[in-house]
C-alpha cells in the first residue's frame, strides 16, 4: 500500500525525466560531436617510439598518437586527448564533480548538529602541528599550481594540481580546527573558474575552426615544449585546476562540519 | 625494465591490493577499514606508474589516498565508528 | 670500470635500504604505539632521505629533486609522527608495562592545574 501511494507520487517526476531526454534527444540528435571514429581492426601491439604510418591509420589512437604534437602543440598526449579531442567529455566531468559537491552540501545542510554528546571537547593542535603545517601548505599549493600549469608538458593536469591544492587545504583544517576559508570565497572561484572553461570554449566558437572547445592556437605562440606552446590547452587548465580546488576544498569543509 | 622483474613486481602488487581489499571488507572497525582503503590506493596508483600512466597514477594517489580516506573519516566521525555485531572497545 | 659516483650512490642506497628493513622490523616487533613510532619515524625517514639522495649522487640531473623530497621529508615525517603520538596518548592508548619514563603525563596534569587556578 505505501509502495503504492509513493509509486503515484513520483510518477510525474518519472514523466518530467522523460519528456527532458526526449527534449535533449530531439536537440541534440542533429549536432556533431567532433570527427568521426574511424571504425576499423584495432591496431597490433603498439609499441612507443615506434614509426607511424601516417598514410594507412587505421584507429583514432593511432591518429592521436602520430598527429597530436602538432594539432595541438602538447607535448604530454593524455592532455592532448582529455583537453583537446576529447574537451566535451571533459566539461562534463567538470559538472558531475560540481553536482556531486553541491548535492553533499544539500544533503548535510539539513543535519544540525545538536547532539551535546557528540560535540566532545575540540583539542587544540600542538605548536608543532600548527607551525609545520603553516610551513608546508605554501609548498603544496606551488606544487600543485607546477602540475596544472605544466599539464601540457609533464604528466598532470587541472585535475591532479586541483586534488593537491585541495589536500594541502586539508592539512590547514586539520592544524587550525577553528578556522576554515570562507564559502563565499570558495564558491566566488569555483564559479569563476567554471564561466572560464565555458568562455574559452566560445572562444573556440570564434575562432577559424568555428567548434566549441576547438584549440586553434596551437603552436602559435611557440615550439612545442614550451610553456606557451599549446594554444589555449593551459588556460583551460588552469580554469579545471582552480575549479576542482575549490570544489574539492568546499567538499571537505563540508564534511568537517563546524569545529571537526 | 626487465620483463621478468615487471610481471614479478606487478603480481605482487596485485596480491597485496586483494589481500588489503579482504581486510578491509573484513574489518569491523571502520576507520582501520578505511585506512586499509588508503592503501589499496596507493598500491593502485604504484601499478599505474608500472604500467607507464604516470597521469592516472598521481590522481589515484591523490584523491584515492588522500581526499577519500579523510572524508570518509569525517563520515564515522559523525556516526558510529564499529559496524554492528562488533565488539565496542 | 664504474663511475665514481654510481658507487657512492650505490652505497648510500644500500644504507638507506638497511635503515628501512630495520623500521619495518620494528614495526613488526615493538611492543606498543610509542615504541613502533620510535621505529616508524628515525630509521625510515633516514632510510628514505638516503636513497633518495643516492639516487641523486647516481643521476645527477635529479641531484635538486632529490634534495627537494630529502628536504621535504625531513620537515613532515617528524610532524606526523608527533601527531601520530599525541593523538594517541590523548585518546587514552597505554603505555607498555615496561615502559620506564612518561614526561607528558605529569606535564598535562600540571598544565590543567595551572588552567584551573
Amino acid at each position: 500500500m505505501m509502495e503504492r501511494t509513493t509509486f503515484h507520487r513520483s510518477l510525474p517526476a518519472i514523466a518530467l525525466a522523460l519528456l527532458f531526454a526526449a527534449t535533449l534527444f530531439v536537440a541534440f540528435v542533429e549536432v556533431d560531436f567532433g570527427e568521426p571514429r574511424i571504425e576499423e581492426e584495432l591496431p597490433v601491439n603498439y609499441q612507443p617510439g615506434e614509426e607511424i604510418d601516417t598514410e594507412n591509420i587505421t584507429t583514432p589512437g593511432l591518429r592521436y598518437l602520430a598527429n597530436s604534437s602538432e594539432e595541438t602543440g602538447s607535448a604530454n598526449l593524455v592532455t592532448a586527448v582529455v583537453v583537446n579531442y576529447r574537451g566535451f567529455d571533459t566539461l562534463g566531468e567538470v559538472t558531475i564533480l560540481f553536482l556531486a559537491a553541491t548535492g553533499v552540501g544539500a544533503l548535510l545542510s539539513f543535519i544540525k548538529d545538536d547532539d551535546e554528546k557528540k560535540k566532545k571537547k575540540i583539542l587544540p593542535p600542538s605548536l608543532i602541528l600548527n607551525k609545520g603545517a603553516r610551513l608546508v601548505l605554501p609548498l603544496i599549493i606551488l606544487f600543485g599550481v607546477y602540475v596544472f600549469l605544466h599539464g601540457h608538458l609533464s604528466p598532470g593536469g587541472g585535475f591532479q594540481g586541483g586534488v593537491i591544492i585541495a589536500s594541502g587545504m586539508l592539512l590547514f583544517y586539520i592544524a587550525e580546527p577553528t578556522k576554515g576559508a570562507s564559502h563565499k570565497v570558495i564558491s566566488i572561484i569555483e564559479s569563476t573558474a567554471g564561466l572560464a572553461f565555458i568562455g574559452l570554449g566560445i572562444v573556440g566558437l570564434m575562432t577559424a575552426s568555428k567548434i566549441f572547445l576547438a584549440n586553434d592556437f596551437a603552436g602559435d605562440w611557440g615550439e612545442v615544449g614550451m610553456l606557451v606552446s599549446a594554444g589555449l590547452l593551459p588556460l583551460i587548465y588552469i580554469a579545471i585546476g582552480f575549479k576542482v580546488g575549490s570544489e574539492m576544498t568546499g567538499l571537505v569543509e563540508k564534511m568537517r562540519g563546524d569545529g571537526s | 625494465m626487465n620483463e621478468l622483474v615487471f610481471i614479478a613486481l606487478a603480481t605482487l602488487m596485485f596480491i597485496l591490493m586483494i589481500a588489503l581489499a579482504v581486510m578491509v571488507i573484513r574489518s569491523k572497525d571502520l576507520i582501520k577499514a578505511a585506512i586499509l582503503l588508503s592503501g589499496v590506493s596507493l598500491i593502485a596508483s604504484f601499478v599505474f606508474v608500472l604500467l607507464r600512466a604516470p597521469d592516472v597514477a598521481m590522481a589515484e594517489a591523490s584523491i584515492g589516498s588522500a581526499l577519500t580516506a579523510i572524508i570518509l573519516v569525517f563520515a564515522i566521525k559523525k556516526t558510529n565508528r564499529f559496524e554492528e555485531g562488533g565488539e565496542e572497545k | 670500470m664504474i663511475a665514481i659516483n654510481v658507487i657512492i650512490g650505490m652505497v648510500l642506497i644500500i644504507i638507506g635500504l638497511s635503515f628501512q628493513v630495520l623500521g619495518a622490523l620494528g614495526l613488526i616487533r615493538l611492543p606498543d604505539v610509542y615504541n613502533r613510532l620510535q621505529a616508524a619515524t628515525k630509521s625510515i625517514t633516514l632510510g628514505a632521505i638516503s636513497i633518495a639522495i643516492g639516487v641523486g649522487v647516481m643521476d645527477p640531473t635529479l641531484l635538486t629533486k632529490a634534495i627537494l623530497v630529502a628536504v621535504f621529508l625531513l620537515i613532515t615525517n617528524p610532524i606526523s609522527s608527533h601527531a601520530i603520538a599525541r593523538g594517541a596518548y590523548r585518546s587514552g592508548v597505554p603505555l607498555w608495562k615496561g615502559s620506564v619514563v612518561d614526561k607528558y603525563g605529569p606535564a598535562l596534569e600540571r598544565k590543567e592545574r595551572e588552567v584551573k587556578e
